[in-house]
Protein backbone atom coordinates (compact mmCIF):
# COMPACT_ATOMS: atom_id res chain seq x y z
CA UNK A 1 0.00 0.00 0.00
CA UNK A 2 2.54 2.54 1.08
CA UNK A 3 4.72 1.24 -1.77
CA UNK A 4 2.22 2.22 -4.22
CA UNK A 5 1.53 5.33 -2.50
CA UNK A 6 5.01 6.36 -2.92
CA UNK A 7 5.38 5.24 -6.48
CA UNK A 8 2.64 7.33 -7.68
CA UNK A 9 3.99 10.20 -5.68
CA UNK A 10 6.88 10.11 -7.62
CA UNK A 11 5.16 9.88 -10.66
CA UNK A 12 3.04 13.04 -9.63
CA UNK A 13 6.61 14.79 -8.94
CA UNK A 14 7.71 14.36 -12.60
CA UNK A 15 4.38 15.60 -13.80
CA UNK A 16 4.54 18.46 -11.39
CA UNK A 17 7.84 19.36 -12.86
CA UNK A 18 6.41 19.11 -16.50
CA UNK A 19 3.71 21.40 -15.87
CA UNK A 20 5.92 24.05 -13.46
CA UNK A 21 7.02 25.54 -17.52
CA UNK A 22 3.17 26.16 -18.05
CA UNK A 23 2.48 27.57 -14.87
CA UNK A 24 0.41 31.30 -14.98
CA UNK A 25 2.07 32.26 -11.35
CA UNK A 26 3.21 35.74 -12.31
CA UNK A 27 6.83 35.09 -12.38
CA UNK A 28 7.32 31.49 -12.27
CA UNK A 29 7.54 29.40 -15.40
CA UNK A 30 7.96 30.75 -18.57
CA UNK A 31 7.46 32.37 -21.46
CA UNK A 32 5.11 30.29 -23.66
CA UNK A 33 2.18 29.76 -20.96
CA UNK A 34 -0.30 31.01 -23.52
CA UNK A 35 0.66 28.39 -26.11
CA UNK A 36 -1.14 25.99 -27.05
CA UNK A 37 0.67 22.45 -26.57
CA UNK A 38 0.82 21.04 -29.97
CA UNK A 39 2.16 25.18 -30.85
CA UNK A 40 4.81 24.58 -28.33
CA UNK A 41 6.16 21.12 -29.59
CA UNK A 42 6.53 21.91 -32.89
CA UNK A 43 9.19 24.20 -32.16
CA UNK A 44 12.83 24.33 -32.98
CA UNK A 45 14.78 23.14 -29.28
CA UNK A 46 18.00 24.46 -29.29
CA UNK A 47 21.70 24.83 -27.26
CA UNK A 48 24.54 26.80 -28.45
CA UNK A 49 27.60 24.83 -28.09
CA UNK A 50 30.82 27.47 -27.11
CA UNK A 51 32.75 25.77 -30.62
CA UNK A 52 32.81 27.78 -33.70
CA UNK A 53 34.22 24.77 -35.47
CA UNK A 54 31.10 22.54 -34.30
CA UNK A 55 30.33 19.96 -37.07
CA UNK A 56 28.24 16.32 -36.48
CA UNK A 57 28.03 13.30 -36.38
CA UNK A 58 26.06 13.62 -33.27
CA UNK A 59 25.25 10.13 -31.91
CA UNK A 60 23.06 11.51 -29.34
CA UNK A 61 20.54 13.01 -31.82
CA UNK A 62 21.19 10.17 -34.36
CA UNK A 63 19.95 8.03 -31.45
CA UNK A 64 16.50 9.84 -31.77
CA UNK A 65 15.81 8.28 -35.11
CA UNK A 66 15.48 9.27 -39.01
CA UNK A 67 12.69 12.18 -37.53
CA UNK A 68 14.87 14.18 -36.18
CA UNK A 69 15.24 17.35 -38.26
CA UNK A 70 18.72 18.82 -37.19
CA UNK A 71 20.89 21.93 -38.44
CA UNK A 72 23.45 24.36 -37.44
CA UNK A 73 23.89 27.96 -37.70
CA UNK A 74 27.19 30.38 -35.98
CA UNK A 75 25.83 32.52 -33.11
CA UNK A 76 26.30 35.89 -32.78
CA UNK A 77 29.13 37.88 -31.18
CA UNK A 78 31.62 34.65 -30.92
CA UNK A 79 29.16 32.84 -28.91
CA UNK A 80 29.79 29.44 -30.57
CA UNK A 81 27.49 27.15 -32.78
CA UNK A 82 23.64 27.10 -32.56
CA UNK A 83 22.74 23.24 -32.72
CA UNK A 84 18.80 22.66 -33.50
CA UNK A 85 16.79 19.78 -33.42
CA UNK A 86 12.86 19.07 -34.71
CA UNK A 87 10.71 16.35 -34.69
CA UNK A 88 8.60 15.80 -37.96
CA UNK A 89 4.80 16.35 -37.09
CA UNK A 90 3.97 16.89 -33.42
CA UNK A 91 5.79 14.93 -30.52
CA UNK A 92 4.65 13.94 -26.97
CA UNK A 93 6.45 15.75 -24.33
CA UNK A 94 8.72 11.96 -23.65
CA UNK A 95 9.85 12.43 -27.21
CA UNK A 96 10.99 15.80 -26.71
CA UNK A 97 12.14 15.18 -22.89
CA UNK A 98 14.50 12.60 -25.03
CA UNK A 99 15.25 15.29 -27.33
CA UNK A 100 16.08 17.93 -24.53
CA UNK A 101 17.97 15.59 -22.66
CA UNK A 102 20.24 14.41 -26.13
CA UNK A 103 21.01 18.21 -26.87
CA UNK A 104 22.36 19.02 -23.53
CA UNK A 105 24.35 16.12 -23.52
CA UNK A 106 25.48 16.52 -27.29
CA UNK A 107 26.60 19.86 -25.95
CA UNK A 108 28.60 18.69 -22.98
CA UNK A 109 30.42 16.80 -25.10
CA UNK A 110 31.71 19.30 -27.45
CA UNK A 111 32.19 21.88 -24.69
CA UNK A 112 33.82 19.49 -22.32
CA UNK A 113 34.45 15.47 -23.72
CA UNK A 114 32.10 13.50 -21.31
CA UNK A 115 28.83 13.97 -19.49
CA UNK A 116 28.61 15.18 -16.31
CA UNK A 117 27.41 12.37 -13.82
CA UNK A 118 25.47 12.64 -10.42
CA UNK A 119 24.88 9.29 -9.39
CA UNK A 120 25.59 7.71 -7.27
CA UNK A 121 26.04 10.41 -3.96
CA UNK A 122 26.64 9.45 -0.72
CA UNK A 123 23.43 10.18 1.48
CA UNK A 124 22.18 8.76 4.78
CA UNK A 125 18.27 7.28 5.38
CA UNK A 126 15.91 8.38 2.67
CA UNK A 127 12.91 8.26 4.60
CA UNK A 128 9.80 6.88 2.43
CA UNK A 129 7.58 9.75 2.49
CA UNK A 130 5.45 11.06 -0.02
CA UNK A 131 7.27 14.60 -0.57
CA UNK A 132 10.33 13.00 -0.85
CA UNK A 133 9.09 10.47 -3.61
CA UNK A 134 7.64 13.14 -5.24
CA UNK A 135 10.74 15.20 -5.25
CA UNK A 136 12.69 12.11 -6.61
CA UNK A 137 10.45 11.38 -9.24
CA UNK A 138 11.09 15.42 -10.25
CA UNK A 139 15.14 14.64 -9.98
CA UNK A 140 14.56 11.68 -12.04
CA UNK A 141 13.13 13.36 -14.76
CA UNK A 142 14.92 16.60 -14.61
CA UNK A 143 17.32 16.05 -16.97
CA UNK A 144 14.59 15.90 -19.61
CA UNK A 145 12.77 18.34 -18.23
CA UNK A 146 12.91 22.54 -18.23
CA UNK A 147 11.87 24.91 -21.19
CA UNK A 148 14.49 24.13 -23.40
CA UNK B 1 32.32 7.81 6.54
CA UNK B 2 30.22 9.63 8.41
CA UNK B 3 28.75 13.09 7.10
CA UNK B 4 26.37 15.11 8.44
CA UNK B 5 22.69 14.77 7.19
CA UNK B 6 19.16 17.17 6.33
CA UNK B 7 17.01 14.28 7.65
CA UNK B 8 13.79 16.56 7.16
CA UNK B 9 12.48 20.55 8.36
CA UNK B 10 14.57 21.88 11.30
CA UNK B 11 16.27 18.27 11.76
CA UNK B 12 20.46 17.83 10.97
CA UNK B 13 21.98 14.46 12.02
CA UNK B 14 25.11 12.66 11.70
CA UNK B 15 25.17 9.14 10.01
CA UNK B 16 26.90 6.64 8.28
CA UNK B 17 27.25 6.57 4.78
CA UNK B 18 29.07 5.07 1.64
CA UNK B 19 32.27 6.89 0.40
CA UNK B 20 31.79 9.11 -2.52
CA UNK B 21 33.90 7.87 -5.77
CA UNK B 22 35.57 9.39 -9.10
CA UNK B 23 32.59 9.82 -11.45
CA UNK B 24 33.82 11.17 -14.45
CA UNK B 25 37.31 11.57 -15.70
CA UNK B 26 37.64 15.88 -14.67
CA UNK B 27 36.84 14.76 -11.07
CA UNK B 28 39.09 14.45 -7.77
CA UNK B 29 38.05 12.78 -4.56
CA UNK B 30 39.16 15.62 -1.49
CA UNK B 31 39.47 14.55 2.63
CA UNK B 32 38.11 17.24 4.49
CA UNK B 33 39.44 19.28 7.06
CA UNK B 34 37.41 21.98 7.79
CA UNK B 35 34.10 22.76 6.74
CA UNK B 36 31.16 25.26 7.86
CA UNK B 37 27.98 26.34 8.41
CA UNK B 38 26.35 29.20 6.27
CA UNK B 39 23.46 31.11 6.30
CA UNK B 40 22.43 29.20 3.05
CA UNK B 41 22.00 26.34 4.59
CA UNK B 42 19.61 27.88 7.00
CA UNK B 43 17.14 28.54 4.13
CA UNK B 44 17.33 24.93 3.04
CA UNK B 45 17.05 23.41 7.05
CA UNK B 46 13.97 25.70 7.60
CA UNK B 47 12.27 24.30 4.77
CA UNK B 48 12.41 27.80 2.31
CA UNK B 49 14.05 25.45 -0.83
CA UNK B 50 11.93 22.47 -0.98
CA UNK B 51 14.50 20.44 -3.06
CA UNK B 52 15.59 18.50 -0.72
CA UNK B 53 15.24 15.15 0.05
CA UNK B 54 15.81 13.39 3.87
CA UNK B 55 19.31 11.87 3.75
CA UNK B 56 21.07 14.37 1.64
CA UNK B 57 25.23 15.64 2.79
CA UNK B 58 24.82 19.32 3.70
CA UNK B 59 27.65 21.68 3.58
CA UNK B 60 29.45 23.74 0.33
CA UNK B 61 31.90 25.81 2.13
CA UNK B 62 35.36 23.99 2.68
CA UNK B 63 38.66 22.87 2.40
CA UNK B 64 40.78 19.39 1.83
CA UNK B 65 43.59 17.35 0.50
CA UNK B 66 43.28 15.99 -2.63
CA UNK B 67 43.39 12.20 -2.03
CA UNK B 68 42.11 10.59 -5.90
CA UNK B 69 41.97 11.99 -9.29
CA UNK B 70 40.17 11.55 -12.39
CA UNK B 71 42.73 10.53 -15.79
CA UNK B 72 41.61 13.93 -17.37
CA UNK B 73 42.87 15.93 -14.25
CA UNK B 74 46.11 17.85 -14.85
CA UNK B 75 46.69 21.10 -12.66
CA UNK B 76 45.93 19.54 -9.38
CA UNK B 77 47.91 16.95 -7.79
CA UNK B 78 47.25 14.56 -5.14
CA UNK B 79 48.45 15.80 -1.83
CA UNK B 80 47.45 19.26 -2.71
CA UNK B 81 45.78 21.07 0.36
CA UNK B 82 42.83 23.03 -1.70
CA UNK B 83 39.74 25.21 -1.13
CA UNK B 84 36.97 25.22 -3.91
CA UNK B 85 34.44 27.45 -4.49
CA UNK B 86 30.72 26.38 -3.79
CA UNK B 87 29.24 26.37 -7.19
CA UNK B 88 30.57 23.95 -9.92
CA UNK B 89 31.35 24.99 -13.19
CA UNK B 90 33.34 23.39 -16.30
CA UNK B 91 35.61 26.10 -17.42
CA UNK B 92 34.58 25.40 -21.20
CA UNK B 93 31.27 27.20 -21.73
CA UNK B 94 30.56 30.69 -23.08
CA UNK B 95 29.64 31.45 -19.47
CA UNK B 96 32.62 30.22 -18.37
CA UNK B 97 34.90 32.40 -20.50
CA UNK B 98 32.88 35.47 -19.22
CA UNK B 99 34.30 34.28 -15.71
CA UNK B 100 30.53 34.23 -15.05
CA UNK B 101 31.45 30.77 -13.37
CA UNK B 102 28.37 30.14 -11.43
CA UNK B 103 25.99 30.63 -14.48
CA UNK B 104 27.68 27.46 -16.35
CA UNK B 105 25.76 25.79 -18.64
CA UNK B 106 27.56 22.63 -17.37
CA UNK B 107 27.26 22.45 -13.61
CA UNK B 108 23.99 21.31 -12.88
CA UNK B 109 23.24 17.72 -14.49
CA UNK B 110 19.40 18.48 -13.60
CA UNK B 111 19.10 21.76 -14.98
CA UNK B 112 15.17 20.82 -15.15
CA UNK B 113 14.08 22.35 -11.75
CA UNK B 114 15.52 25.28 -11.97
CA UNK B 115 14.85 26.02 -15.76
CA UNK B 116 11.26 25.06 -15.15
CA UNK B 117 11.42 27.99 -12.50
CA UNK B 118 13.37 30.21 -13.63
CA UNK B 119 13.77 30.81 -16.99
CA UNK B 120 17.16 29.47 -17.41
CA UNK B 121 18.75 26.98 -14.97
CA UNK B 122 22.39 28.48 -13.25
CA UNK B 123 25.46 25.92 -12.19
CA UNK B 124 25.14 23.56 -9.51
CA UNK B 125 25.55 23.99 -5.86
CA UNK B 126 27.67 21.53 -3.65
CA UNK B 127 25.17 19.81 -0.79
CA UNK B 128 22.37 22.56 -2.06
CA UNK B 129 19.53 20.53 -2.69
CA UNK B 130 18.28 18.45 -6.20
CA UNK B 131 17.29 22.00 -7.83
CA UNK B 132 21.17 23.05 -7.40
CA UNK B 133 22.19 19.59 -9.19
CA UNK B 134 21.72 17.22 -5.95
CA UNK B 135 25.62 17.28 -5.11
CA UNK B 136 26.06 15.06 -1.71
CA UNK B 137 27.73 18.18 0.83
CA UNK B 138 30.69 18.75 2.22
CA UNK B 139 29.91 17.81 5.74
CA UNK B 140 31.79 14.76 5.26
CA UNK B 141 34.87 12.69 5.89
CA UNK B 142 35.31 12.69 1.77
CA UNK B 143 33.55 14.38 -1.04
CA UNK B 144 33.74 14.31 -4.72
CA UNK B 145 34.70 17.45 -6.90
CA UNK B 146 34.08 17.77 -10.53
CA UNK B 147 35.80 19.92 -13.46
CA UNK B 148 38.58 19.77 -10.60
CA UNK B 149 41.21 21.72 -12.19
CA UNK B 150 38.60 24.63 -12.38
CA UNK B 151 37.41 24.58 -8.92
CA UNK B 152 39.98 23.73 -7.00
CA UNK B 153 42.87 26.35 -5.95
CA UNK B 154 45.86 25.10 -4.32
CA UNK B 155 45.91 27.27 -0.77
CA UNK B 156 49.83 29.19 -0.47
CA UNK B 157 51.82 27.42 2.37
CA UNK B 158 51.88 30.61 4.81
CA UNK B 159 47.81 30.64 5.11
CA UNK B 160 46.30 28.91 7.53
CA UNK B 161 43.51 26.24 6.56
CA UNK B 162 41.07 28.70 9.19
CA UNK B 163 41.84 31.69 6.59
CA UNK B 164 41.73 29.76 3.70
CA UNK B 165 38.40 28.03 4.40
CA UNK B 166 36.70 31.29 3.47
CA UNK B 167 37.78 31.92 0.35
CA UNK B 168 35.17 28.68 -0.61
CA UNK B 169 32.43 31.12 0.03
CA UNK B 170 31.87 33.72 2.27
CA UNK B 171 34.83 35.94 1.17
CA UNK B 172 34.19 35.05 -2.24
CA UNK B 173 30.61 35.88 -2.26
CA UNK B 174 31.55 39.34 -0.53
CA UNK B 175 33.67 39.71 -3.41
CA UNK B 176 31.61 38.67 -6.04
CA UNK B 177 29.05 41.82 -4.57
CA UNK B 178 31.77 43.98 -3.90
CA UNK B 179 32.77 44.10 -7.53
CA UNK B 180 29.67 43.35 -9.92
CA UNK B 181 27.97 45.69 -7.75
CA UNK B 182 30.86 48.24 -9.44
CA UNK B 183 32.69 49.70 -6.49
CA UNK B 184 35.41 52.08 -7.48
CA UNK B 185 37.90 53.98 -5.31
CA UNK B 186 36.50 56.67 -3.54
CA UNK B 187 33.04 55.35 -3.24
CA UNK B 188 30.51 54.85 -0.52
CA UNK B 189 29.56 51.38 -0.05
CA UNK B 190 26.47 50.20 2.46
CA UNK B 191 26.18 46.51 3.36
CA UNK B 192 23.18 44.83 5.14
CA UNK B 193 24.06 41.72 7.02
CA UNK B 194 26.66 41.44 9.22
CA UNK B 195 26.73 37.74 8.93
CA UNK B 196 30.36 36.28 6.91
CA UNK B 197 29.16 37.37 3.88
CA UNK B 198 28.33 41.05 4.84
CA UNK B 199 31.10 41.80 6.19
CA UNK B 200 33.03 39.89 4.22
CA UNK B 201 31.19 42.07 0.95
CA UNK B 202 32.77 45.00 3.24
CA UNK B 203 36.07 43.73 3.09
CA UNK B 204 36.08 43.59 -0.08
CA UNK B 205 34.80 46.74 -1.06
CA UNK B 206 37.84 47.92 0.86
CA UNK B 207 40.04 46.25 -0.47
CA UNK B 208 38.75 47.70 -4.08
CA UNK B 209 39.07 51.21 -2.72
CA UNK B 210 36.05 52.04 -1.19
CA UNK B 211 36.27 54.81 1.03
CA UNK B 212 33.75 54.98 3.35
CA UNK B 213 31.95 51.18 4.52
CA UNK B 214 28.73 51.28 6.47
CA UNK B 215 27.65 47.58 7.92
CA UNK B 216 23.90 46.90 8.82
CA UNK B 217 22.93 44.51 11.32
CA UNK B 218 21.06 44.21 15.16
CA UNK B 219 23.15 41.74 16.42
CA UNK B 220 25.82 43.58 18.79
CA UNK B 221 28.81 40.82 18.91
CA UNK B 222 28.71 41.17 14.72
CA UNK B 223 28.45 44.70 14.31
CA UNK B 224 31.61 44.84 17.46
CA UNK B 225 33.34 42.29 14.48
CA UNK B 226 32.92 44.75 11.69
CA UNK B 227 34.52 47.62 13.57
CA UNK B 228 36.98 45.87 15.16
CA UNK B 229 38.16 42.92 12.37
CA UNK B 230 36.73 44.92 9.05
CA UNK B 231 37.35 48.07 10.13
CA UNK B 232 34.13 49.18 8.26
CA UNK B 233 31.36 51.64 10.46
CA UNK B 234 28.28 49.61 12.02
CA UNK B 235 24.51 50.40 12.59
CA UNK B 236 22.20 48.56 14.64
CA UNK B 237 18.77 49.06 12.72
CA UNK B 238 16.82 47.90 15.96
CA UNK B 239 17.37 51.36 17.20
CA UNK B 240 18.05 53.47 13.97
CA UNK B 241 16.26 54.43 11.66
CA UNK B 242 19.03 52.89 8.77
CA UNK B 243 17.88 55.34 5.08
CA UNK B 244 17.99 58.26 7.89
CA UNK B 245 21.43 57.17 8.84
CA UNK B 246 22.97 56.74 5.88
CA UNK B 247 21.70 59.97 4.06
CA UNK B 248 22.91 61.71 6.94
CA UNK B 249 26.57 59.57 7.26
CA UNK B 250 26.84 60.46 3.15
CA UNK B 251 26.67 64.24 2.92
CA UNK B 252 22.72 63.88 2.22
CA UNK B 253 23.61 61.31 -1.19
CA UNK B 254 22.91 58.01 -0.14
CA UNK B 255 25.85 55.15 -0.79
CA UNK B 256 26.71 54.72 -4.28
CA UNK B 257 26.86 50.95 -4.13
CA UNK B 258 24.06 48.83 -2.21
CA UNK B 259 25.24 45.21 -0.98
CA UNK B 260 22.08 43.20 0.52
CA UNK B 261 23.35 40.35 2.21
CA UNK B 262 20.52 38.89 4.41
CA UNK B 263 18.22 36.81 1.89
CA UNK B 264 14.80 35.17 2.17
CA UNK B 265 14.17 35.40 6.17
CA UNK B 266 15.11 38.52 6.53
CA UNK B 267 13.99 40.17 9.50
CA UNK B 268 12.04 43.22 9.95
CA UNK B 269 9.44 45.09 12.70
CA UNK B 270 5.89 46.54 12.42
CA UNK B 271 3.83 45.66 10.19
CA UNK B 272 5.95 45.21 7.10
CA UNK B 273 7.69 42.42 8.54
CA UNK B 274 4.13 41.17 9.79
CA UNK B 275 2.84 41.22 6.26
CA UNK B 276 6.28 39.49 4.95
CA UNK B 277 6.28 36.95 7.24
CA UNK B 278 2.35 35.69 6.72
CA UNK B 279 2.46 36.08 3.01
CA UNK B 280 5.45 33.61 3.10
CA UNK B 281 4.37 31.03 5.53
CA UNK B 282 1.26 31.02 3.63
CA UNK B 283 3.27 30.17 0.12
CA UNK B 284 1.90 33.54 -1.27
CA UNK B 285 5.48 35.01 -2.02
CA UNK B 286 8.08 32.39 -1.04
CA UNK B 287 10.69 35.18 0.44
CA UNK B 288 10.70 37.75 2.69
CA UNK B 289 12.44 41.22 1.03
CA UNK B 290 12.95 43.83 3.61
CA UNK B 291 16.09 44.38 3.35
CA UNK B 292 16.09 45.00 -0.52
CA UNK B 293 13.75 46.85 -0.24
CA UNK B 294 15.66 49.19 2.31
CA UNK B 295 18.98 49.10 0.30
CA UNK B 296 16.55 50.92 -2.82
CA UNK B 297 15.27 53.28 -1.13
CA UNK B 298 18.72 54.35 0.11
CA UNK B 299 20.74 53.80 -2.67
CA UNK B 300 21.68 57.21 -3.92
CA UNK B 301 20.15 58.33 -7.79
CA UNK B 302 21.98 56.22 -10.28
CA UNK B 303 23.79 53.94 -7.98
CA UNK B 304 23.95 50.59 -7.72
CA UNK B 305 21.85 47.82 -5.54
CA UNK B 306 23.56 44.92 -5.17
CA UNK B 307 21.40 41.12 -4.25
CA UNK B 308 23.68 38.58 -2.92
CA UNK B 309 21.08 37.32 -0.20
CA UNK B 310 19.52 34.25 -1.81
CA UNK B 311 16.10 34.62 -2.77
CA UNK B 312 14.05 31.77 -4.72
CA UNK B 313 10.64 33.20 -6.05
CA UNK B 314 8.32 36.25 -6.47
CA UNK B 315 8.16 38.56 -3.72
CA UNK B 316 5.98 41.49 -2.13
CA UNK B 317 5.97 45.22 -2.80
CA UNK B 318 9.55 45.60 -4.69
CA UNK B 319 10.33 49.57 -5.60
CA UNK B 320 9.89 49.38 -9.21
CA UNK B 321 9.14 53.15 -9.27
CA UNK B 322 12.52 54.15 -6.90
CA UNK B 323 14.21 51.45 -8.90
CA UNK B 324 13.33 53.52 -11.97
CA UNK B 325 12.91 56.94 -11.25
CA UNK B 326 16.54 57.26 -9.44
CA UNK B 327 18.32 55.33 -12.64
CA UNK B 328 19.39 52.54 -10.32
CA UNK B 329 21.71 49.38 -11.45
CA UNK B 330 19.77 46.12 -9.55
CA UNK B 331 22.27 43.54 -10.20
CA UNK B 332 22.38 40.02 -7.91
CA UNK B 333 24.05 36.58 -8.59
CA UNK B 334 25.33 33.38 -7.05
CA UNK B 335 28.92 34.17 -6.33
CA UNK B 336 31.47 33.24 -9.65
CA UNK B 337 34.18 31.91 -7.11
CA UNK B 338 36.45 30.97 -9.50
CA UNK B 339 36.73 34.15 -10.83
CA UNK B 340 38.28 35.73 -7.34
CA UNK B 341 39.45 32.96 -5.36
CA UNK B 342 43.58 33.96 -6.72
CA UNK B 343 43.53 37.57 -5.53
CA UNK B 344 41.85 36.86 -2.56
CA UNK B 345 44.46 33.97 -1.65
CA UNK B 346 47.03 36.88 -2.50
CA UNK B 347 45.21 38.93 -0.03
CA UNK B 348 45.27 36.52 2.60
CA UNK B 349 48.87 35.47 1.87
CA UNK B 350 49.63 39.31 2.50
CA UNK B 351 47.68 39.74 5.84
CA UNK B 352 45.39 42.72 4.44
CA UNK B 353 42.44 40.15 4.12
CA UNK B 354 42.14 37.93 7.47
CA UNK B 355 38.97 35.78 8.54
CA UNK B 356 39.52 33.87 11.76
CA UNK B 357 37.44 35.86 13.36
CA UNK B 358 34.00 34.40 11.17
CA UNK B 359 35.61 31.01 13.10
CA UNK B 360 33.49 31.50 16.29
CA UNK B 361 32.70 27.89 16.86
CA UNK B 362 34.78 25.19 16.16
CA UNK B 363 33.89 21.06 16.88
CA UNK B 364 34.18 17.68 15.41
CA UNK B 365 31.43 16.71 12.95
CA UNK B 366 29.55 14.74 15.12
CA UNK B 367 28.34 17.55 17.03
CA UNK B 368 27.03 18.91 13.62
CA UNK B 369 23.42 19.35 14.86
CA UNK B 370 24.60 21.47 17.95
CA UNK B 371 26.84 23.54 15.57
CA UNK B 372 23.60 24.29 13.14
CA UNK B 373 21.49 25.09 16.35
CA UNK B 374 23.82 27.63 17.70
CA UNK B 375 24.59 29.49 14.48
CA UNK B 376 20.54 29.05 13.23
CA UNK B 377 19.98 30.94 17.15
CA UNK B 378 23.15 32.97 16.95
CA UNK B 379 23.71 31.78 20.54
CA UNK B 380 26.89 32.62 21.83
CA UNK B 381 27.97 35.15 19.05
CA UNK B 382 28.01 32.29 16.88
CA UNK B 383 28.72 33.77 13.06
CA UNK B 384 30.54 30.44 12.07
CA UNK B 385 30.34 26.91 12.89
CA UNK B 386 33.14 24.94 11.64
CA UNK B 387 33.17 21.33 11.25
CA UNK B 388 36.47 19.22 11.54
CA UNK B 389 35.56 15.37 10.40
CA UNK B 390 39.01 14.17 10.98
CA UNK B 391 38.90 15.17 14.84
N1 LIG C 1 25.07 34.73 -3.58
C1 LIG C 1 25.77 33.71 -3.08
O1 LIG C 1 26.53 33.05 -3.79
C2 LIG C 1 25.68 33.42 -1.63
C3 LIG C 1 26.68 32.66 -1.00
C4 LIG C 1 26.61 32.49 0.39
C5 LIG C 1 25.55 33.01 1.08
N2 LIG C 1 24.57 33.71 0.43
C6 LIG C 1 23.44 34.30 1.12
O2 LIG C 1 23.86 35.48 1.76
C7 LIG C 1 23.00 35.73 2.88
C8 LIG C 1 23.86 35.99 4.10
O3 LIG C 1 24.64 34.83 4.41
P1 LIG C 1 25.36 34.69 5.83
O4 LIG C 1 26.02 33.38 5.82
O5 LIG C 1 26.16 35.89 6.13
O6 LIG C 1 24.06 34.60 6.75
P2 LIG C 1 23.80 34.84 8.31
O7 LIG C 1 22.49 34.24 8.59
O8 LIG C 1 24.98 34.43 9.13
O9 LIG C 1 23.72 36.44 8.41
C9 LIG C 1 22.61 37.19 7.99
C10 LIG C 1 22.61 38.47 8.82
O10 LIG C 1 21.58 39.34 8.33
C11 LIG C 1 21.06 40.05 9.47
N3 LIG C 1 19.75 40.61 9.12
C12 LIG C 1 18.52 40.02 9.15
N4 LIG C 1 17.58 40.90 8.74
C13 LIG C 1 18.21 42.05 8.44
C14 LIG C 1 17.77 43.33 7.98
N5 LIG C 1 16.49 43.54 7.72
N6 LIG C 1 18.70 44.30 7.78
C15 LIG C 1 20.04 44.07 8.01
N7 LIG C 1 20.50 42.88 8.48
C16 LIG C 1 19.60 41.89 8.68
C17 LIG C 1 21.03 39.00 10.54
O11 LIG C 1 20.97 39.57 11.85
C18 LIG C 1 22.35 38.25 10.29
O12 LIG C 1 23.42 38.77 11.03
C19 LIG C 1 22.10 34.51 2.99
O13 LIG C 1 20.87 34.76 2.34
C20 LIG C 1 22.84 33.46 2.21
O14 LIG C 1 21.96 32.50 1.68
C21 LIG C 1 24.64 33.92 -0.91
ZN1 LIG D 1 27.05 29.59 1.29
ZN1 LIG E 1 30.95 26.32 -17.78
Amino acid sequence: MMDRLLRQAAGLGGAALGKLQHTRIPGVGQASTTEPADVAARRWRAVTVFRDDLAGPFPELEALGPDLEVRLQPAPGGRGTELYGRFHGTPGADRIGELRAALRRTKQLAEVGEVLRVDPQPHGTRKPTVQGAALEGAAARAPKEGVL
Amino acid sequence: MKAAIWAGVNEVTVEDVPEPQLLNDHDVLLRIHKTVTCGSDLHLIGGYIPAMRAGDVLGHEFLGTVVEKGKAVQRVQVGDRVVVPSFVACGSCWYCSQELYSLCDNGNPDPGITEGLWGQSPGGCFGYSHAMGGYAGSHAEYMRVPYADVGCFVVPDGVSDTRALFASDSVTTGWTGAHLGGTKPGDVVAVWGAGAVGQMAARAAMLLGAEQVVVIDRLPERLAQVRQHVGAEAVDYSTTDVVAELRERTGGRGPDVCIEAVGMEAHSTGVQGAFDQVKQQLRLQTDRPSAVREAIRACRKGGSVFVLGVFAGPVDKFPLGAMMNKGLTVRGAQQHGQRYVPEILAHMESGALTTEHLATHTMPLSQAAEGYRIFKDKEDGCVRTVFEPGS
